[in-house]
């Protein structure tokens, strides 16, 4: 199957799509309830849209296409409010957080649905280890050349992304030590990591030729890239981000997203290089492991600081563009987050320590996501 | 004369503990061939060695042995009833009323066929108001028995444990208001008839919130969840039995409230320690071989005519009353069609209401007992298979495929 063309779409434009934990109320275990609530759902209409995931106890909601995240934020709040409706006339509960504590992994089912199967059948266990609920942004490009410069370009932005979102300290009944263990469970995939560096559409589509001539993929939905262009909806996804605890953070991590991307496009402050991708996976661990405390390595000067503070830095060099884009006031709790070093992984961690017990740390993340 | 006490007598005497010992050991042989063999429920070979044991077929024991383990059912029935109120929660139908509707509507469907069917058969008012009331009762055992065994979650498996801490509440209800109109039938005394069921309501709802307060000062104390945890819950629970017992009040309701009032009161999830499942499995074990040795050949042929009547008329009102109300409340079809399946069983509570009438109206419960305790024999057998297969059917068992 040769590579669909690239689609139209507005320059800057947002979409997010975040995966849920459907838990019970009485262990708040995981437990098999999408099918129960988009049959609940199907009578609401919604601005965006609710879907099945791979196994029974998760479910994707995606926002349409926003211009700002005033309307990520609305149109995500709507949909959560009818979920959680909907979820308490079932007696289940949803939240955000990107595993669930502890869950196990060999008593999950998978979603009845050929791709899912498909899925299972070639992956083995590691799709039912892949019960695990990250955010999707799209942002908008003009055209494919735009969109592989704005995926290379935003590669050196992925801790800041990771560090912000992380709320996965839990796997399987333990602390994990990491901000986001969920990455983890990505890593395990054969064709997940970075997309190749080729900086035009016509190289991009020569790659991807030879990937199907091999058999090895179908489509681009087979590659599990941190960001990857998604020439359907004409967008770059980033793909990194743990669902949040909340729609708030959700929508403000969507926004930072967008005004780095509106720096990148109308600045164009540095041209991508292969090189840039040295540092990519140090990076990267640094920000699973110790989220913003985590060492930032700058691909080019080789300098070595805290993720902290290069997305502080960051958030300087964008100010403009967040203002512009009615971005600013969802860049400043990030940075009080920056600062603060509180994210959400940290505030499970202080749940669990006053709690003492994971199952109340669940019940408590269903509270949370109601508000 | 000291010879005698220090060297054993030949032969060898046995005595009453070796006799339940190898009951136990059957019922748990039998549990565990059914499970392998047949892939049934455990709790299906239980209730298959208790009727082997019993008066119908090898007579090991009889009805006169039940005085002597009757603690030991109690104490069974009050740990379940107990976790089950746990499992009800009451803002759930602030939420979704429909879940209480189908309730009713399940309940009340049951009853009145149940009760048209003994008409139906020439039986008097009487006589099929408590059978129709007893029949209103799902088995609390064996649905969390199995959902325990197949470690099911899911819709149909918590609307399973609300539907039943409901109807059990329902049936041990009406059932006493029965037992106050047989105060003033029987004997005129119209004073009773009303005081009597007030009495019990009244002192079941004090004692479960009594329970129910004492069971969170102890969790302030205890972590529940470990090993002291089981030795705690034990001993609050035979507490509140023997002042049951004193005050003459059923054993069955105030569990079932103080369960409820605790996850009213505290939403945080209640975990049960660990050893709790080992220590009240042998409980359970008992229970369910006792029901069975009951049973004896005479009861079988003074009600198993009426008791399969019955069972089809109880199993169109519960499957009705859900189906019914299925798609407001939300589920689908097919769940609700396993929904109503799964709410056939009927066991240790509807053999203990039985008994407590039999106590206080010998006459009245020798017409009773035969038609209640051949519908018991019969889902005990059955009751199990229906619930693993309603959870199994609905993707709900985790366990068993």
């Amino acid at each position: 199957m040769a590579l669909e063309a690239f689609a139209e779409s507005r320059s800057l434009t947002l979409g997010v799509e975040l995966e849920l934990q459907i838990v019970n109320t009485h262990d708040y275990d995981l437990v098999g309830g999408a099918e129960d609530l988009l049959r609940a759902l199907a009578k609401c209409t919604l601005p965006g849209d609710v879907k099945p995931e791979m196994t029974v106890s998760m479910i994707e909601m995606s926002t349409g296409v926003c211009e700002r995240h005033a309307d990520v934020l609305d149109q995500l709040g709507t949909i959560r409010d009818a979920m959680v409706d909907a979820a308490k006339k079932l007696n289940i509960g949803v939240c955000g957080g990107g595993t669930h504590g502890f869950q196990r992994w060999d008593e999950r089912k998978i979603f009845d649905k050929p791709r899912f199967h498909y899925l299972s059948e070639l992956y083995g266990y590691l799709a039912k280890q892949f019960t695990i609920f990250g955010q999707h942004v799209h942002v908008g490009c003009p055209g494919p050349d735009c969109a592989l410069y704005l995926a290379h370009s935003l590669s050196r932005y992925i801790p800041h992304f990771i560090a912000l979102s992380a709320s996965s300290p839990f796997v399987q009944g333990a602390d994990t030590g990491f901000q986001s263990a969920r990455l983890n469970s990505v890593f395990a995939f054969p064709l997940s990591g970075r997309l190749p560096f080729v900086e035009s559409w016509t190289e991009f589509e020569a790659y991807f030729d030879k990937m199907t001539a091999t058999g090895v993929v179908q489509s681009m939905k087979d590659f599990y890239w941190d960001i990857r262009p998604k020439p359907e909806y004409g967008t770059v996804e980033v793909r990194v981000m743990d669902t949040p605890l909340t729609v708030r953070r959700a929508a403000e991590i969507a926004a930072y997203i967008q005004a780095v991307a509106r720096w990148l496009m109308v600045e164009r402050p540095l041209r991508p290089c292969d090189d840039d991708y040295l540092v990519y996976t140090f990076n990267r661990f640094q920000a699973c492991r110790f989220g913003l405390a985590g060492t930032y390595v700058d691909p080019r000067s080789h300098e070595h600081r805290t993720i902290a503070d290069d997305i502080l830095a960051t958030l300087q060099k964008i100010e403009q563009h967040a203002i512009e884009l009615g971005a600013d006031s969802a860049c400043r709790v990030l940075r009080e987050v920056a600062q603060s070093g509180v994210n959400d992984a940290t505030v499970l961690r202080g749940e669990y320590a006053d709690a003492r017990s994971l199952n109340e740390v669940v019940r408590r993340q269903c509270l949370r996501w109601q508000t | 004369m000291v010879e005698s006490l220090i060297w054993p007598a030949w032969p060898l005497q046995g005595n009453e503990l070796m006799r339940l010992a190898f009951a136990l050991l059957l019922a748990a042989v039998c549990g565990e061939g059914v499970a392998r063999l047949a892939g049934l429920p455990r709790v299906t070979g239980y209730s298959l060695a208790g009727l082997l044991m019993g008066p119908a077929l090898l007579g090991w024991f009889g009805p006169a042995d039940l005085d002597n383990v009757r603690i030991a059912i109690d104490l069974a029935l009050a740990l379940l009833l107990f976790e089950l109120g746990v499992r009800l929660d009451v803002r759930w139908f602030r939420a979704n009323p429909w879940v209480l509707v189908s309730s009713l509507a399940e309940a009340t469907l049951a009853f009145v066929l149940s009760f048209a069917v003994m008409r139906a058969l020439g039986h008097p008012n009487g006589l099929a108001a408590t059978v129709a009331a007893i029949a209103v009762g799902t088995s609390p055992s064996v649905v969390m028995r199995v959902a325990a065994e197949s470690r099911a979650e899911g819709q149909v498996t918590q609307r399973l444990f609300v539907l039943c801490a409901l109807n059990v509440a329902y049936s041990i209800v009406l059932s006493k208001l029965i037992v106050g109109g047989m105060h003033g039938v029987f004997r005129g005394d119209w004073l009773s008839a009303v005081l009597h069921p007030v009495y019990l309501l009244a002192g079941s709802l004090l004692v479960g919130a009594v329970l129910a307060l004492a069971f969170r000062l102890l969790r302030r104390a205890f972590d529940l969840t470990d090993e002291q945890g089981v030795v705690v819950l034990f001993g609050l629970l035979l507490l509140t039995l023997s002042l049951l017992s004193m005050l003459k009040l059923p054993s069955m309701l105030a569990p079932l409230i103080a369960g409820a009032i605790i996850k009213y009161g505290d939403p945080r999830p209640h975990l049960w320690p660990r050893h709790f499942g080992t220590a009240g499995g042998v409980l359970v074990i008992a229970l369910f071989m006792l029901t069975g040795m009951t049973l004896t050949p005479a009861s079988v042929a003074a009600g198993g005519v009426a008791a399969v009547a019955l069972l089809a008329a109880r199993l169109v009102g519960k499957l009705g009353g859900v189906m019914l109300i299925g798609a407001p409340s939300g589920l689908s079809v097919r769940q609700s069609t396993a929904l109503g399946m799964a709410l056939l069983p009927m066991s240790g509570v509807a053999f203990l209401l039985t008994e407590d009438i039999r106590a206080i109206y010998p006459f009245f419960g020798s017409q009773l007992a035969p038609i209640v305790l051949s519908m018991v024999a019969i889902l005990e057998l059955f009751g199990p298979i229906a619930v693993q297969w309603a959870l199994r059917k609905t993707g709900e068992a985790r366990t068993g495929g």
